[in-house]
């Protein structure tokens, strides 16, 4: 009974907020005003709805609102998300193999390297960073965020898969090159597909990365039409007082949370697999 | 079907020479057994003959062919590892499948291989699971199985009983034994297991340090180890050894330390004089120690105290003392004796080996 | 390894060393002409300033306490996950999700929990609560205590989860072992399950910084500034976007670099022990 409760009140603790953002999002102005934050009375879609209207001002009451272009917000987030995706899981794979299989001298070294720029806080350097993305040609462009989210996952993804190989009984592929596998195939065919909970919890640390992540997007991407939802929040600052916008973001959110959820046995099951050694 | 030959093989790491100018010639369809203590080279010998280990000098044929430069996939062979290196994420069908699919083979030959095996080995039931669902024993089965589907030229097997329990060990060498006689294979098989190393192989070859130590058949091994090294190695119980100084008297060669003087045998003289007033080590099986009966002359006895029995069923082990060293007879299960008794024990000195003290070489 | 090392590298290095050089010269767009070199001028400098010192403080506190909280919150979470229950897997999903759901999500749910934007009774009611707040600790204190609510509950979520697939990654018999040896759970957890978790704590708290750094970022770029307190990040960014000193901004950054560092070599060595070579 007291485990119950204690449970309970975990998951009360955390799902809180959600609930609470969400019944807010689900209220109309007059109740936003005048009703109890815990609750709704009177639900309403109009906030959700709203969303898909278009991308031009219209008055509301006594104010004129601004409208977002939401679809394309959309698929620019999905985009980034996609891309960060990609390029993460493609150069942590590479780096992970090369560091934890073939051990090159030094790997140690270069794992603490890349964990090292954790303590470096990418928020101070944006100016720098700003340079950089210019020089690239990617300013105000979906490949900027791409490219500062992946060294943001990247870090932590090398880890566990390096972690994960290094452990990995190396006789495994052996077998398969012995077998008639060549390198290439022994790793397409056997070393990656072995270690798809490792790849789903990278993954799925990439997207929580590229979700948390609010101030970069709104810097990098000033174009209203290539901002990602949350980049559009940012230089929206009426922003907070909206109900629509904490509507757009939730929206935004569903199908992430859902991924994370089908997903969150195999990414503690991956985390799992990187930290058991000798396994 | 395939000889394989290594000639000066060797392989250094970076600080360890692992392998030591091995030469050796298995013969086609047969059944060699690599053994030695943990870290003597074995493994690192087999992997080399895999193409898994880069050869740093010398040269290994298999077949008529040279492959020091071919990739595994080329040297059409198989192997069986300790772990069993079973692909985690695949049905047994497809891990024992995988190699012929990679090799192309057509649907329906795959198939008909992949159940011609699993029936050889009586796995027929467990085709559709993964490997975690499976036992030890039945793990071991299916890699065995991986290697046989293809019909390779040669079988390596690096302890492949090594992670099973004692019992199912004996069955799966006694199996593997079985198919051997059946697939006619070359087959080499590194073990760090004497016992396993004798029953199996039909001929054995000693490692130690890198070195090749000896190479023969089994009883050969048992019989006439060329050094201390080997002597000590094959045989369970160990061979006792004990330092002894070499006479001669009444022209008879004898055998003298503190509480022992033996008689050397009749065909033994002329090899131990040279010795005469040094020290060489002197080795006896346990079964050539018993306890002495009235016929026994001086001349073949000792009295000791036994210090430990150690009755397995089958037969008895005593552990007693000559001079400064442990000694282990072994005696019929018949035989009662009690523990921190005085006892009088004879030795087979037709029997008895001598090392060199020096370069432990066989006299 | 060459691609992930590239990207991190070439995407972090760069602007570190772009801070490192500006530090150490009076770059600032206020004046005309290069940027001479004036060594370590700014550093003296924010030396004698007492806001400089006052800043330090408050993010030091502010790692300290959420890195603290987090790690407490999300082992405990973690330890009561740990075991067999009925509901087990809904609870981990509660759990899971302050993580896994978008930051921009979650940061306005806090905002609005914490700082009710519109004028409502909860409103007013929460008002007084951070007006006592910030009465008794000075002003800035509700806002400090809003990210640092907001950042732990977030980044306990991630602990949490990441803990519980280090603690399934441990061998059971130890923990059947501890039972025969301590006389408690709570002793078991000091003696056995802390020492066991070291390197995944470690880890956690690399993880820690990052998002405290990024939160701390999201939340006053979203909030537009309203939600402050001084610390050296905002300081920096401060100066170095808003008045273009950017000496002094990166000076001011790389303030806390003695202090990472000392943090680094801590961690490595709890999380990347040098191991013994395998045979
Ligand atoms: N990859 C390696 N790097 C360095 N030394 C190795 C490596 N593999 C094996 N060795 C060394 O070579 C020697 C022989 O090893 P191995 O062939 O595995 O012995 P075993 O007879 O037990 O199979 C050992 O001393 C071992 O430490
Ligand atoms: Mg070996």
């Amino acid at each position: 009974m007291a485990q119950g409760t204690l449970m309970a009140l975990i998951a009360a603790y955390s799902l809180f907020p959600i609930y609470f953002i969400t019944v807010q999002s689900l209220k109309t102005p007059q109740e936003d005003v005048f009703g109890s934050p815990l609750w709704v009375t009177d639900p309403s879609f109009e906030n959700y709805t709203e969303l898909f209207e278009g991308a031009k001002a219209r008055p509301r009451g006594f104010v004129i609102l601004p409208r977002v272009p939401f679809l394309d917000w959309l698929a620019n987030s999905a985009l980034v998300l996609a891309g960060s995706l990609a390029v993460t899981l493609a150069a942590a794979v590479l780096a992970a193999y090369a560091l934890g299989r073939l051990q090159p001298p030094g790997w140690r070294w270069w794992r603490r390297a890349l964990f090292a720029t954790y303590v470096v806080p990418h928020t101070i350097l944006f100016v720098p960073l700003y340079q950089v993305i210019i020089r690239l040609g990617l300013d105000d462009s979906h490949g900027a965020l791409v490219l500062i989210y992946s060294t943001m996952a990247l870090p932590f993804c090398v880890w566990i898969l390096s972690a994960y190989y290094q452990h990995l009984p190396r006789e495994i592929e052996e077998a398969a090159l012995i077998e008639g596998a060549s390198p290439a195939t022994a790793f397409v065919r056997i070393v990656l597909p072995m270690s798809r909970n490792v790849l789903i919890a990278a993954a799925l640390f990439t997207v929580g990365t590229v979700g948390n992540d609010f101030m970069l997007a709104s810097i990098f991407l000033l174009d209203p039409t290539k901002q990602t939802v949350a980049a559009g929040l940012g230089v929206m600052d009426v922003s907070l007082e909206e109900l629509v916008t904490v509507a757009g973001v939730n929206l935004a959110a569903i199908p992430v949370a859902a991924a994370c959820a089908v997903f969150a046995r195999g990414y503690v099951r991956g985390l799992t697999a990187a930290m058991v050694e000798g396994a | 079907m395939a000889q394989v030959v290594m000639k000066d093989l060797n392989k250094k790491y970076d600080e360890v020479h692992a392998v030591k100018d091995v030469n050796l010639h298995v013969r086609d369809k047969e059944f060699i057994v690599l053994v030695g203590p943990s870290g003597c080279g074995k493994s690192t010998t087999l992997r080399m003959v895999a193409g898994l280990e880069e050869i740093t000098a010398g040269e290994i044929a298999i077949g008529d062919r040279v492959v020091n430069d071919l990739p595994p996939k080329d040297r059409d062979i198989a192997m069986v590892f300790q772990n069993y290196a079973l692909y985690p994420h695949m049905t047994v069908y497809d891990n024992m499948a995988f190699g012929l699919k990679m090799r192309k083979f057509p649907k329906a030959e795959i198939l008909k291989r992949v159940q011609d095996a699993a029936e050889i080995l009586g796995i027929q039931e467990l085709l559709k699971r993964k490997p975690r669902q499976l036992s030890g024993g039945q793990r071991q089965r299916v890699a065995v199985g991986r290697a046989i589907v293809r019909h390779p030229q040669v079988f390596l097997f690096d302890e492949p009983l090594s992670n099973l329990d004692a019992k199912l060990r004996v069955q799966m060498r006694v199996e593997l034994k079985r198919l051997h006689d059946r697939l006619e294979t070359t087959a080499i098989y590194v073990t760090h297991d004497q016992v396993e190393a004798m029953t199996l192989g039909d001929r054995v070859v000693v490692m130690k340090d890198g070195w090749v130590q000896q190479v023969g058949e089994p009883l050969e091994l048992y019989g006439r180890p060329s050094n201390r090294f080997v002597a000590g190695f094959i045989g369970s119980p160990a061979m006792n050894f004990v330092d002894v100084g070499i006479s001669e008297a009444n022209g008879a060669v004898w055998i003298e330390t503190q509480g022992l003087r033996l008689k050397a045998a009749a065909d033994r003289t002329d090899r131990l004089r040279p010795y005469k007033g040094q020290k060489v080590t002197l080795g006896i099986r346990p079964e050539d120690i018993r306890l002495a009966s009235g016929s026994d002359t001086p001349d073949r006895t000792f009295e000791s105290v036994v210090e430990v029995v150690e009755p397995l069923g089958s037969e008895i082990l005593l552990d007693m003392k000559i001079a400064s060293a442990q000694m282990v007879a072994r005696v019929e299960p018949t035989v009662r004796v009690k523990v921190h008794e005085p006892i009088k024990m004879a030795i087979n000195t037709d029997r008895l080996h001598f090392f060199d003290l020096k370069s432990e070489a066989a006299i | 390894m060459a691609p992930a090392l590239v990207l991190v590298l070439g995407v972090l290095a760069y602007p570190v060393g772009w801070e490192v050089w500006v530090s150490l010269t009076d770059f600032s767009t206020r004046l005309d002409g290069p940027p001479s070199f004036v060594g370590l001028a700014n550093y003296l400098a924010l030396g004698r300033e007492p806001e400089f010192w006052h800043a330090l403080t408050v993010t030091v506190a502010y790692f300290v306490l959420t890195t603290g909280l987090k790690l407490a919150i999300g082992t405990a979470m973690a330890v009561a996950l740990a075991g067999p229950f009925r509901g087990r897997a809904l609870v981990f999903l509660a759990v899971f999700l302050p993580w896994a759901y978008p930051g921009s999500v979650t940061v306005i749910a806090w905002f609005w929990m914490l700082n009710p934007p519109l004028l409502t009774s909860y409103a007013v009611a929460m008002g007084g609560v951070k007006h006592a707040f910030d009465g008794l600790f000075g002003t800035g204190a509700w806002a400090f205590l809003s990210v640092a609510l907001f950042n732990v509950w977030r980044g306990a979520s991630f602990t949490a989860v990441f803990l519980l697939a280090g603690l399934n990654a441990l061998p059971t018999e130890l923990f059947d072992y501890a039972r025969l040896e301590t006389r408690n759970a709570w002793q078991r957890f000091l003696a056995v399950t802390l020492p066991l978790l070291r390197p995944y704590l470690a880890l956690a708290v690399f993880l820690s910084f990052t998002t405290a750094f990024a939160d701390l970022a999201n939340v006053w770029m979203l909030t537009g500034g309203r939600i402050v307190f001084p610390v050296l990040g905002t300081q920096a960014y401060w100066l170095g976007i808003r008045n273009g000193q950017f000496a002094e901004a990166a000076a001011r950054s790389l303030s806390l670099v003695p202090l990472l560092v000392l943090a680094l070599v801590v961690l490595f060595r709890w999380f990347d022990p040098p191991r013994e070579r395998a045979a």
